[in-house]
């Protein structure tokens, strides 16, 4: 029953599952590629998380094993690695050979060319190119990190999506259920619009009240002065009402108003935000203190019978028991969504929700490209995943999927792995934005007031549409 | 009677690292004030726009609102802390069985980084959670959500400040206080003084000195709080408690801002060295003219 | 001075002491539970303590790097920063060198800086400027201690100058008089003087840099990490690990406490800041 989130304990006993798949990498390829680079250190930034730990943990001395060529991870929190990651690069310091990049920033660094493009690099050096090493083993996700001319600029190592989760424990007590019926004429069953949603989410909020139990009816990512909620409102609540990329029409002069072509501060952004404000008031209350981590311990811990939750953390809520007290609990289901939306995505406008993860890159400024391009290939073999994807449940290529290892933790997640295989289309990344972070802190401000309510909704929104442009104006994407 | 260079032999290395780590950093700051940069605008390049990041700021209403909390909160916790410090201070100088262990005790919080103290805080007052805000509610019935509440994140912040600080106020007023001489407070007690007036007459004048070097000292930390206020409300709710420090930190970090990050920075540190300027002149340089 | 029953005091400065040390308490709670019982209704008694985590921190090889590192800049920089402070008041107090009143003022303006801004001059500084051949400064334990005197420094100076001061000028002239070089009279006859200012200035300056987190964690990237920035190896995507965090921070007050304790009664003596001499 002991589930590998522990990195640190566990790493041991991976190091040794992960030695069969020495028997179909080839070791004296390895070895002789790595032959000039010997005595080499590599050197990579990243943020804290299970992927990356497992990389420092197991796949980094498994490398140096077998080719001789040292890999040292620094990880650290999120605000941290994004300002030493850019510093570096930016100064072009060399001080990192691979640095994290999460999708939503691969804009940014495409932009200012900090990266090398991978698919040329390998091209260039025949000789250093794994026959292991595919870039068509590689999920959809991947394309997220490719150019124009479809050039890798990242290896993917993470990969989830921001889902539905619910209690199936709730969901399927017959008594709740004979409740939620009679109070409401309907079945109890996880919510596919928002009024279902809602209802589902007011009933267990007062549920927990009446019978004096530490239980709400829905999440809510909802910090006051973090960008956390932010990201929920933009990725995950205004997509299912028709507002996506964050309602910023890049086609048109970068309109974020209506006025300008936008859908900011459209009445369906009023829509989301009063639901999703709506959500809120009926959330545990320490909901608007929540960041994605508090909501995934908030779930974790029993306080919430549904909720949308990042991937990274689903993983965990599901299976890891000396973290959450719902393990075997735990269902997962696609977002509510508004009328027409579903066929809206399907037909090719627009995502449902947030399709989240990294990759690591090799800035331009580094010192050592040819052994960090080894690491890189050995990480994005099909033969390292299925270990690291029970490790920390992220998958990366698409054969991983039908690992029985994998498999095995699928039926664990309530086939959350399913879900990604067979929905992730309707799901998207970041906006292909270069000023990603320029534009969420600048209109963050404004989103805090409307959530502590010194702005109205539609006031508020008006705000942050206009501060989005006078920034973009500012930076000069809008003329 | 000694040459003046072995002075300026003494003093060389501690002026040379200050130039090395302080001033060459300061002027980059400042150079940078003057331009337009953001390496992730459309021109990533840095362009001179002259005064125009100052005359920005005049009408900042972020930046406003962030001097006006700040400013706020320095008040509240430096007054606190001086007026408690010197209530403790005071209490120290009577003998009592252990003392000692006491005076330990009251000096613990001091020797906290300031990111755990703001980690300890923020659990302690997670809404419903937290230790505070569930016995507010289990005894008294009271409601505290610093995530909602504008003035609860404010007072929350200003009582960790207090609660962090108070014990450097006490240590310097006890040294202060020690070593006054005690013939000018006997001779007004003959001369009839009551407690008042020998604490506005005597004390506070003798202790000044200390008292405003304990007020520099805090005012430039409390001025650059960062690490506390980031783990504890993140500047929130909304921007109740977003001092210049959290402003500025999220200007230049995840905003890129260099440019008018840097601008912000020379305004506030020229605001502080003036307010410093202004209690040092007033206070203290007399005395060291009198030398 | 006025006699007072002694109950009194022991009343009062108990219960200042149960608000002082309540969120010490609560940070040795919260790293003694599992990471389950984390948002469980919270009990003011600990029961049941969980070691797991102190078991996990000191298996942790990172950490112990981290912590030597620690040791070793703090160290570094308060030994110099008082040092250095002390040359540097001896020559503000003794010598009537043109400016000097300026100087002083000018060396805490080091201090008021905002940190966040001026991160990206140093970073560029250290490693372009302050660099020799392949080697330079950044993420190294020496390029940190002289980064923290940007803070520690000025705070010397200002502690000691008033010691200094309130040292008679007679003293040192006797000793000139009798011969003595310049350092002599510094080190044997001023420098014993001061030992009460420089063990307070030591020990603060200490806590002061053993407590620095934003010019450590930007600074620093695999060899001179220090404690507190591995607290933030803990703020991970999928939770903060507050157990763990909670832990290292107790591991961070344990050395603290020692070189606190140690000193407890010359910080007293002193902190004068200024005070009027009789």
């Amino acid at each position: 029953m002991s589930f590998a989130f522990k990195i640190g304990a566990s790493a041991l006993a991976l190091t040794v599952a992960a030695t069969s798949a020495f028997a179909e990498i080839d070791a004296a390829w390895w070895k002789a590629a790595a032959e000039p680079y010997q005595g080499v250190t590599i050197r990579g930034v990243t943020e804290s998380s299970p992927p990356s730990l497992y990389i420092r943990e197991v796949l980094a001395p498994e490398f140096e094993a077998l080719t001789g060529i040292r890999v040292d991870v620094e990880t650290t929190s999120w605000d941290q690695m994004f300002d030493k990651a850019i510093k570096d690069m930016e100064a072009g310091t060399g001080i990192y050979d691979m640095a994290y990049i999460e999708q939503d920033i691969i804009y940014s660094y495409l932009s200012r060319d900090f990266l090398t493009d991978l698919t040329q690099f390998l091209a260039d050096n025949p000789d250093l190119k794994a026959g292991t090493y595919d870039e068509s083993n590689f999920t959809t996700f991947a394309d997220y990190f490719k150019d124009d001319a479809g050039h890798l600029y990242g290896v993917p190592m993470e990969a989830f999506l921001k889902v539905y989760l619910y209690r199936t424990d709730l969901f399927n007590d017959p008594d709740i259920q004979a409740a939620f019926k009679e109070k409401t004429g309907r079945d109890l069953a996880p919510a596919t619009t928002h009024a279902e949603y809602a209802e589902i989410a007011q009933f267990f909020t007062d549920y927990g009240n009446e019978n004096d139990m530490d239980l709400w009816g829905t999440t809510a990512q909802a910090h006051t002065g973090h960008v956390a909620s932010w990201y929920e409102y933009f990725e995950s609540v205004a997509p299912t009402f028709g507002v996506y990329n964050w309602g910023i029409d890049a086609d048109n002069n970068y309109g974020a108003s209506v006025e300008n072509g936008g859908e900011m501060n459209s009445p369906e952004a009023v829509e989301a935000m009063e639901w999703w404000l709506s959500m809120r008031d009926i959330a545990p209350p320490e909901s608007p203190a929540s960041t994605w981590t508090e909501v995934g311990t908030t779930f974790g811990a029993g306080r919430a019978a549904q909720g949308l939750v990042y991937g990274e953390n689903a993983g965990w809520i599901a299976a890891d028991e000396t973290k959450s007290l719902v393990v075997g609990k735990v269902g997962v289901a696609l977002p509510p969504l508004k009328d027409g939306i579903l066929e809206e995505v399907e037909g090719g406008t627009g995502y449902i929700g947030y399709y989240d993860g990294g990759a690591f890159g090799m800035p331009h400024s580094s010192k050592n490209k040819e052994a960090t391009a080894l690491f890189l290939q050995y990480i994005g073999q099909n033969e390292v995943q299925p270990d690291w994807a029970v490790a920390a449940p992220r998958v990366t290529n698409t054969a991983t999927y039908d690992d029985p290892k994998v498999q095995e933790m699928n039926t664990k997640l309530s086939g959350y792995y399913d879900l990604i295989k067979d929905k992730g289309y309707l799901f998207a990344g970041a906006p292909a934005y270069p000023f990603h972070a320029q534009v969420r802190e600048a209109t963050a401000p404004v989103f805090y007031q409307i959530l502590t309510g010194d702005l109205g909704v539609q006031e508020g929104l008006d705000q942050m549409a206009a501060t989005a442009e006078t920034t973009l104006t500012e930076l000069g994407y809008r003329k | 009677m000694q040459s003046k260079t072995l002075g300026w032999i003494l003093l060389a290395p501690t002026l040379l690292i200050l130039f090395f780590f302080g001033v060459l950093p300061f002027i980059y700051v400042v150079f940078v004030s003057f331009h337009q940069w953001n390496p992730f605008a459309v021109d990533p390049e840095m362009v001179f726009n002259g005064a125009d990041n100052f005359r920005q700021i005049v009408f900042d209403p972020a930046f406003l609102n962030s001097i006006g909390v700040t400013v706020l909160f320095v008040l509240f916790a430096v007054v606190s802390e001086l007026i408690l410090g010197y209530v403790l201070a005071q209490a120290f100088m009577r003998d009592f069985p252990g003392k000692a262990i006491f005076r330990t005790i009251h000096t613990l919080p001091l020797i906290m980084a300031p990111i755990i103290v703001g980690s300890v805080w923020k659990l302690m007052t997670t809404p419903s959670i937290g230790i505070i805000p569930k016995f507010l509610d289990d005894w008294f019935g009271i409601t505290m959500n610093i995530a909602t509440s504008a003035p609860a994140a404010f007072a929350t912040v200003v009582i960790m400040d207090i609660w962090h600080w108070t014990p450097l106020v006490t240590l310097t007023l006890i040294a202060a206080l020690v070593s006054l001489p005690s013939d000018p407070f006997e001779q007004a007690q003959i001369d009839g003084a009551n407690k008042r007036q020998i604490f506005w007459h005597i004390t506070l004048p003798m202790i000044a000195p200390a008292v405003v070097a304990t007020v520099f000292i805090r005012l430039m930390d409390a001025l650059r709080t960062v690490d506390e206020v980031w783990m504890l409300t993140g500047g929130g709710p909304g921007s109740a408690t977003r001092f210049v420090g959290v402003h500025i930190f999220k200007e230049v970090f995840p905003k890129t801002n260099y440019g008018y990050g840097s601008t912000i920075s020379v305004v506030v540190l020229y605001l502080t060295i003036v307010a410093c300027w202004l209690l040092y002149v007033t206070m203290l340089a007399p005395r060291s003219k009198k030398d | 001075m006025k006699k007072q029953s002694p109950i009194i005091g022991i009343v009062f400065w108990s219960l200042v002491s149960v608000l002082t040390l309540f969120p010490i308490y609560w940070l040795f709670v919260i790293s003694v539970k599992p990471a389950v019982q984390l948002f469980s209704t919270p009990e003011l008694i600990l029961s049941d303590p969980y070691w797991g985590n102190y078991a996990k921190v000191w298996g942790d090889r990172l950490l112990r790097s981290y912590m030597l590192n620690s040791v070793i800049i703090s160290t570094g920089n308060a030994v110099l920063c008082t040092v250095l402070g002390f040359f540097a008041c001896y020559a503000l107090s003794r010598f009537n060198m043109s400016g000097k009143e300026s100087i002083f003022f000018w060396t805490i303006t080091n201090r008021m800086a905002p940190p966040a801004v001026f991160l990206l001059p140093l970073f560029l500084l250290m490693t372009q400027v302050y660099a020799v051949g392949d080697w330079n400064l950044l993420d190294t334990r020496i390029g940190m201690i002289l980064v923290y005197c940007t803070f520690n420094l000025p705070f010397a100076i200002w502690t000691l100058r008033p010691t200094l001061d309130g040292i008679p000028k007679e003293l040192d002239e006797a000793a000139y008089v009798d011969g003595a070089s310049a350092w002599k009279v510094i080190t044997e006859i001023v420098f014993p003087l001061c030992r009460p200012g420089l063990a307070v200035t030591l020990i603060l300056t200490w806590v002061f840099a053993w407590n620095e987190y934003l010019l450590a964690a930007t600074l620093t990237n695999f060899n001179a990490r220090t404690l507190t920035t591995g607290l933030s190896e803990y703020v991970t995507s999928t939770g903060t690990e507050w157990g763990i965090m909670a832990t290292i921070s107790v591991f961070t007050l344990i050395p603290a406490l020692i070189v606190f304790g140690l000193v407890q009664k010359h910080i007293v003596a002193g902190l004068t800041f200024g005070a009027v001499k009789g």
